[in-house]
């Protein structure tokens, strides 16, 4: 940082800053930071790192979809479908959709609501740091995170088993999924704000694994109890399941892998963003009873 | 004088709030000044709770202003509206003419707060670069680390600091954007002796470059060593506001304890005398019972007693703390008969 350019700052830049009545103090070793774009990176860095270093998160978030895989996914694979698609290849498709419904609840709910039980996230609030670029490194350092989950997975299925993968059918369904992040990262900040710090984990556990089971991806849906079954097209993760197997298999494969489908993949969109928009409206109120709230 | 005269550089800080909010809110659109935080009548109520009552405060451009009060007074609520976190029930708040909660505002402030703890998988040097990231300018991560004292810990996880570590990694990020007022709540509660004196040079250091100031604390020897401007508060209510000096003529800064053959009202009526009560457990009716004298010039009301020949004995003199000192300062304005009873 040059003399030169400090003096700028200090006159001319800091004075056209503002409307304010009186000019900066700032130091001189004080630095022009990079703006928006820097706090969203130095955000997104301090998330993945953050993220990376807990145990629990890596190993149960990022690990556990890829260990089901292998121990439930493998032995299935090399028995194909009639209209072609491998078997491994479908399983590789639940596995995933079950992690990324994991990653959202606890990357978005249980993380989230760790950070606002300590303080921080209050502490974040007096300062200038835009309160989006919050929530936009969460998402993203999740997409990276499920990005790890795929990866993974996709890695046992092809290379221990063997199992052939359509290219263009990988690509539709890796969209989906990393479609799916996003769209399931409201629900988490709405159970983020809308429990206490310590229920929000207690709940997380609680809802995501009924979850799996009634959206069909630990075992076909026409194997659960019909009661249960009937609960399931209510549910935004089942339509996602159903997005999901149909970007892997043609429909033929789906039915066949006992997924009975129902409605058309426009139905299915239109939930899974009915959630998203749910939930987020849902989200957004507790951010604002949390505001309101501190602000009492 | 007595109890009641309490130094003030303004008019009446204790006195009607409605009136002074009706005087400030026209005159913030006109003329600007050179005042960093203007508050006008800032009142917070909680249910029946009333924690900040009618509070105005304004503090010019490099000022190093202590908020001083017992727990509970309503430093932190005060610091917290001030920061635009909290909406006061009534009055109004300009933080550099502009609206707290403005990013233009928040970009200029930096605060350590209490309870607010940075993410605990992250390190000490992490957790600055962070923060330095949220603000236009900011200071280098050395240069924070080194006045925060915290170079050694860079590389620790936020989650292995001890108390006072976690302290000064607190004042660290209040630094880190350079801001030109800072809000210091209880910043030193968790450090030891040496810390603090590291901690005050820095925040001197601050207050060098033309940095405005505003701590909170609850120890008068803080306040008197740092701030050029004591507001004392209790209660919610400004109950005295002016430099360490007047504030400690102010406060009785001692207790003194004695057996005389002076009666109370004689010893009350010595100049620097504060106030006289008997002591807990004492009689009315005793000819000679102990008493409890708070003065801010102990030696001088000694002299003025072996002087005169009066007995003197069963003599103590200590510290008044400052729980006392309020008590008298805000009892005295209420109910000169009864302090204690008054101010509880």
């Amino acid at each position: 940082m040059s003399t030169a350019s400090q003096t700028a700052y200090l006159t001319g830049e800091a004075a056209a800053d503002r409307g304010d009545l009186t000019s900066r103090r700032l130091s001189p070793e004080a630095a022009r930071m990079p703006g928006a774009l820097g706090t969203l990176a130095a955000q997104l860095r301090a998330e993945l790192r953050s993220s990376a270093r807990v145990p629990e998160y890596v190993v149960g978030v990022v690990a556990v979809p890829i260990i089901l895989y292998t121990m439930f996914g493998l032995p299935n694979a090399g028995e194909v479908l009639p209209g072609g698609t491998d078997v491994g290849a479908m399983m590789f498709a639940s596995m995933s959709a079950y992690g990324v419904v994991s990653l959202a609840i606890f990357t978005f709910g249980v993380g989230v609501a760790e950070e606002r039980g300590k303080g921080w996230l209050r502490r974040m609030r007096a300062t200038p740091m835009p309160f989006w670029a919050y929530f936009v490194a969460k998402v993203v350092g999740s997409l990276a995170f499920c990005a790890l989950i795929l990866l993974g997975t996709w890695a046992v299925a092809a290379f221990a088993g063997k199992v052939p993968f359509d290219g263009l059918r990988l690509a539709q369904t890796v969209g989906v999924l990393m479609a799916g992040t996003v769209a399931f990262s409201t629900m988490g900040f709405a159970l983020a704000y809308w429990f206490r710090p310590k229920a929000a984990s207690a709940i997380g556990n609680l809802v995501f694994l009924p979850l799996s089971f009634l959206s069909g991806f630990f075992f076909p849906l026409d194997q659960l109890p019909e009661v249960l079954a009937k609960v399931a097209p209510y549910l935004p993760t089942y339509h996602f399941g159903q997005l999901v197997w149909g970007a892997i298999a043609p429909a033929q494969d789906v039915l066949a892998f006992g997924a009975h489908p129902e409605g058309s993949t426009w139905l299915h969109i239109v939930w899974v963003l009915a959630g998203f928009v749910g939930f987020g409206m849902l989200a957004r109120a507790g951010y604002q009873r949390e505001l309101s709230r501190a602000a009492q | 004088m007595t109890t009641t005269s309490v130094p003030s550089r303004r008019e009446t800080p204790t006195t009607t709030a409605s009136a002074t909010t009706a005087a400030a809110t026209p005159a913030e659109g006109s003329a600007p000044t050179p005042a960093v935080i203007q508050a006008a009548g800032l009142t917070k109520r909680y249910g029946d709770l009333v924690a900040v009552d009618s509070l105005s405060l304004t503090i010019g451009e490099g000022d190093i202003v202590a908020i001083l009060g017992p727990n509970g007074a309503g430093k932190s609520t005060t610091i917290e509206m001030l920061l635009g976190l909290r909406t006061p029930t009534h009055g109004s708040i300009r933080v550099f003419g502009a609206d707290p909660n403005a990013k233009a505002t928040r970009a200029r402030v930096g605060a350590m707060l209490q309870e607010s703890h940075a993410p605990e998988t992250l390190t000490v040097a992490e957790a600055v670069d962070l923060v330095r990231h949220y603000y236009p300018y900011a200071l280098g991560v050395e240069d924070i680390l080194r006045r925060a004292d915290l170079l050694e810990k860079r590389d620790n996880r936020v989650g292995q600091l001890s108390g006072g570590q976690q302290q000064r990694l607190n004042f660290a990020l209040a630094i880190a954007g350079d801001p030109d007022l800072l809000f210091l709540d209880e910043p030193t509660a968790a450090l030891d002796v040496a810390a603090r004196h590291l901690f005050w040079e820095q925040v001197r250091g601050l207050a060098a470059q033309g940095k405005t100031i505003l701590f909170s604390t609850h120890n008068l020897a803080e306040a008197d060593a740092l701030a050029d401007r004591v507001v004392v508060i209790n209660h919610g209510r400004v109950v005295a506001d002016g430099t360490p000096a007047e504030i400690k003529a102010t406060v009785a800064a001692r207790t003194v304890r004695l057996v005389t053959d002076l009666n109370a009202a004689a010893l009350a009526a010595l100049p620097g005398v504060r106030h006289v009560e008997l002591a807990a457990g004492e009689s009315r009716e005793d000819a000679h019972p102990m008493l409890v004298i708070q003065t801010s010039t102990p030696e001088a009301l000694l002299a003025r007693l072996f002087g005169a020949g009066h007995r003197v004995e069963e003599l103590t003199v200590s510290d008044t703390d400052l729980e006392t000192a309020f008590i008298h300062l805000v009892g005295a304005a209420a109910d000169p008969s009864d302090p204690t009873e008054s101010a509880s």
